[in-house]
């Protein structure tokens, strides 16, 4: 049983503020929607949590630990996992060992271990061919093979940043099944960032909106597309 | 906008003040401090604008410079006019210099990883160097002209006055290339190109067109200044590659696409390394001060930018 | 630069093969080819540590400063410490490595362009401090050895030259096949990714640079304990960082056989050339930087490797 929080979480590219004052919270079994209008600020909470930025104020809390000041790998280490919005396979290696990285180095396995878990994990997502470089495989493989990194890791927390996105709707109905089962399964804290308003309501128990960077509504789906703040940061956003 | 505002304001007080207290102590160290500020000044300037809007480290700048200095060479010795009068058609073969090399390998890399463009343009020095090796000899070459050696004398300090001619040539070179920036089509154009080339192309503006042109631009200022170089210093084929890294230290001291600043870093530099040769056996040293500044202030930049 | 990622094996292991078969011929011949086989070994090692370096995609261009250090510390070592020539190289290793991880804690901080200069001024300023030392280093005129290794003599000489290149040869590879490999790939891709990965990312490169440092500096004590001096001018020659570089890019970054290969063209190449027309080989490395960037960036192995690719795809 795991659970992050974060504490009024800020940070401010020089004039702008793209997490403001964010108090957010998610547990092991959950999965929990982020959502909000283009530039809201939903990559930046992930990226502040991951420790690809420190904050300008607030702190992170992994189950009682501030991991707020600690480098990005430790966290890594520690049981956050992310995928990225932009995906940047790691080129010069095989889809095989993209996904082997997690497992050396978040969980410092041996080479061999390594191996075999992530062709483990690859069975398990389906994702085959695995001696392909990465420049070779569709789209449907990339995002899978960008869930396989992000597991290798081990993570306790996972976020998963518009893996849907570029998917057609029955690869869409798949990336949804996948994931929902593998959170059962191990028990993970899923944030989930979509814009898809389907794939929100089939995939997570809860949602917090966030706009200019603060969370201007947070609860169940249904209640929370009500909410006439949601409505007009929407309309604003021009979504 | 506002932040390089102050660091130029920072960067020149401090050299204001670091030159009052020399004026002070020793005079002659402010009057070759400044003499050496101006020739760094002039030699990265040229550099701030390539880097600052082509966004290239062009690793052949000190090995341009000193193709253009053998250039001027051979022009004065062949038809017996003076470097200051062959600095003219000197820019003007090294623009269509700068042009060639340009067009017909940078040009190729500027969508390739800056790893690509820096070990390209390393070859292209490499080139130049060795080739004038090859063809010139690797044998000193001056030439003497008495003007240069006129000097003045200010109650009891006597110095040169012909140097001062490096920090003028500097002053000329900014002036000109910030008219050209702020006042040109061209030039207007180029700055918008090298703030942001994407938008740049969307608007209509020809940024293939505006890189090679300042490139070759570029080319010609250094062309004009290696004629002023040959009359005071003997050029070498290795000559050039210490002013690459000097420019960069400057430009990178100045911050990328600060101009005037680059004077402001030069002074710092120059009136730096005139102390360190004044003091004695400090001569042989004087390079090492100036190197472990050029990393002191290219780390302190970075991590500032990673903030 | 555009990597592939290479499946097929048999290329490079048949290019290196066909290698240390070139290493060997010159027992079978005169002191003269030997001569030139000790030369061409010591930049094909250089390359090769250039080339464990950029596989992390940091760019240096202080090889001639390490090697330079490293020849200044065998010879000061022998002469002042007395020691045998191969613990002088094992000692020279030790103090560039050593020198790397402490300006490698700071440098390794730069990227791109600002790390490739900072490396190049590095060299500057080993060249400049041992050059203003002269108590210790003899200043302009450097310093001789008391006693060359083997005396000078070819063929044990050059079979340490083989020796030794072996042994990097075997490091190089040990770097394409750990996880060293992983995370140095890794990072080159993009580093926050890496860093997403679990990959300490400064402490890999920290490794990274301390031990390229160290060939370097081996190279450099090497090449001392063959020609039995220094001095600042020829210890810290640009041509150490030139030559391996312009050998690496040939042969094909991101392995062990492109340097090898690379060496052993550009090197017998260089000879070559050197007999017509002195000096000229160096422009001649020089162009083949900039044709190879042009026109074949991923070199002589990358080549065959796609060119291969090709062919199978067509059965
Ligand atoms: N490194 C950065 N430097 C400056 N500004 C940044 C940086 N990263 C993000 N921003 C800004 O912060 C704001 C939030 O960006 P973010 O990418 O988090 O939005 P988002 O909610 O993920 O949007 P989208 O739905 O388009 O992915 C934007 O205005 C963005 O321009
Ligand atoms: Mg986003």
């Amino acid at each position: 049983m795991s659970e992050l929080r974060t504490e009024n979480l800020t940070i401010s590219f020089g004039g702008l503020t793209a997490t403001d004052n964010v108090n957010f919270n998610i547990k092991s079994g959950e999965i929990v929607g982020i959502i909000g209008p283009n530039g809201a600020g939903k990559t930046t909470l992930i990226n502040l949590i991951a420790g690809i930025y420190y904050p300008t104020s607030g702190k992170i809390w992994l189950d009682d630990k501030d991991i707020s000041q600690i480098p990005a790998h430790e966290r890594s280490a520690l049981g956050i996992g992310r995928t990225f919005q932009l995906i940047h396979p790691l080129e010069g290696l095989t889809v095989l060992q993209n996904v082997m990285t997690g497992f050396l180095f978040a969980q410092k396995m041996g080479l061999k271990q390594a191996r075999e878990e992530a062709r483990k994990l690859c069975r398990t997502l389906e994702l085959t061919g695995l001696d392909r470089a990465t420049g070779e495989i569709n789209i449907l493989e990339t995002k899978k093979m960008e869930i396989a990194k992000a597991l290798a890791t081990n993570p306790k927390v996972m976020f998963l940043d518009e893996v849907m996105a570029g998917l057609n709707s029955t690869e869409t109905l798949e990336a949804i099944d996948i994931v929902k089962q593998i959170a059962a399964e191990r028990n993970l804290a899923v944030g989930v960032v979509e814009h898809v308003m389907g794939v929100i309501t089939k995939l997570t128990h809860s949602v917090i909106v966030l706009d200019t960077g603060r969370i201007i509504a947070a609860g169940p789906y249904e209640d929370v597309a009500q909410n006439e703040r949601v409505k007009s940061a929407y309309l604003g956003g021009g979504v | 906008m506002n932040k390089k505002k102050i660091y130029t304001i920072a960067g020149i007080s401090a050299a204001l003040i670091l030159s009052v207290i020399l004026l002070i102590i020793r005079p002659t160290i402010l009057v070759y401090g400044i003499q050496r500020a101006g020739i760094y000044a002039a030699i990265a300037l040229p550099m701030a604008l390539v880097l600052g809007i082509v966004h290239i480290v062009n690793l052949a700048h000190g090995e341009m410079m000193m193709v253009a200095a053998y250039l001027s060479y051979f022009i004065c010795t062949t038809f017996g006019i003076d470097p200051l009068v062959a600095a003219i058609p000197t820019g003007i073969i090294m623009f269509f210099l700068g042009l060639i090399i340009f067009k017909t390998s940078i040009a190729h890399t500027l969508e390739a990883p800056e790893l690509n463009q820096l070990i390209l343009t390393f070859g292209v020095a490499m080139v130049l160097s060795q080739s004038v090796n090859l063809i010139a000899t690797s044998q000193p070459r001056k030439i003497s002209l008495d003007y240069v050696s006129a000097s003045a004398t200010i109650g009891d300090v006597s110095f040169g006055i012909y140097d001062f001619i490096f920090p003028v040539l500097a002053a000329l070179f900014l002036a000109v290339l910030i008219y050209f920036l702020k006042k040109t089509r061209l030039g207007k154009a180029a700055s918008a190109v090298g703030q942001n080339p994407r938008g740049a192309r969307i608007v209509g503006i020809n940024v293939d067109l505006t890189y090679t042109i300042i490139f070759s631009l570029a080319s010609m200022i250094i062309g004009v200044f290696g004629s002023f170089f040959i009359t005071k210093f003997s050029i070498f084929p290795a000559v050039g590659g210490t002013f690459t890294m000097k420019s960069f230290a400057l430009v990178a001291m100045a911050g990328i696409g600060n101009l005037p600043m680059v004077i402001g870093a030069s002074l710092v530099l120059g009136l730096a390394e005139s102390l360190v040769m004044s003091v004695p056996h400090g001569a042989g040293w004087s390079p090492m001060i100036f190197f472990g500044l050029i990393i002191i202030v290219i780390l302190s930049r970075s991590f500032r930018s990673k903030q | 630069m555009n990597s592939t990622v290479q499946k097929n094996k048999t290329w490079p292991v048949i290019f290196g093969i066909l290698g240390v078969i070139v290493m060997i011929l010159p027992f079978f011949s005169g002191p003269y080819i030997q001569s030139i086989g000790r030369t061409v070994i010591t930049y094909m090692i250089l390359a090769i540590s250039w080339d464990m370096l950029i596989r992390s995609g940091q760019l240096s261009f202080g090889l001639a400063g390490f090697f330079g250090l490293g020849s200044y510390a065998a010879v000061l070592s022998a002469v002042n410490l007395h020691f045998n020539p191969f613990i002088s190289i094992v000692f020279a290793a030790l103090v560039a490595g050593l020198i790397a991880f402490l300006v490698g804690a700071v440098v390794l901080r730069l990227r791109g362009m600002y790390f490739a200069i900072t490396t190049l001024a590095l060299g500057e300023i080993f060249r400049i401090i041992i050059h203003n030392w002269t108590s210790l280093t003899g200043g302009p005129n450097g310093k001789l050895l008391p006693k060359l290794a083997f005396d000078g003599a070819s063929i044990p000489t050059y079979a340490m030259m083989v020796l030794f290149a072996l042994i990097i040869i075997a490091l190089s590879e040990y770097f394409k096949r750990s996880r060293i490999h992983y995370a140095l790939t890794a990072i080159r891709d993009n580093e926050i990714v890496a860093k997403s990965s679990g990959i300490n990312i400064y402490k890999y490169l920290l490794i990274a640079f301390t031990v390229t440092a160290a060939i370097q500096g081996a190279a450099g004590a090497g090449f001392a304990q063959l020609y039995g001096f220094v001095t600042p001018e020829s210890s810290f020659n640009a041509n150490y960082t030139l030559i391996p570089l312009a050998m690496t890019l040939l042969g094909g970054m991101y392995s062990t056989w492109g340097p090898v290969i690379g060496a052993v063209l550009l090197g017998v190449l260089g000879e070559f050339l050197k007999l017509y027309i002195p000096y000229g080989h160096l422009v001649v490395y020089g162009i083949i930087i900039i044709l190879v960037l042009l026109f074949m960036p991923w070199g002589i192995v990358g080549m065959a490797g796609r060119l291969l690719k090709k062919g199978e795809s067509h059965e």
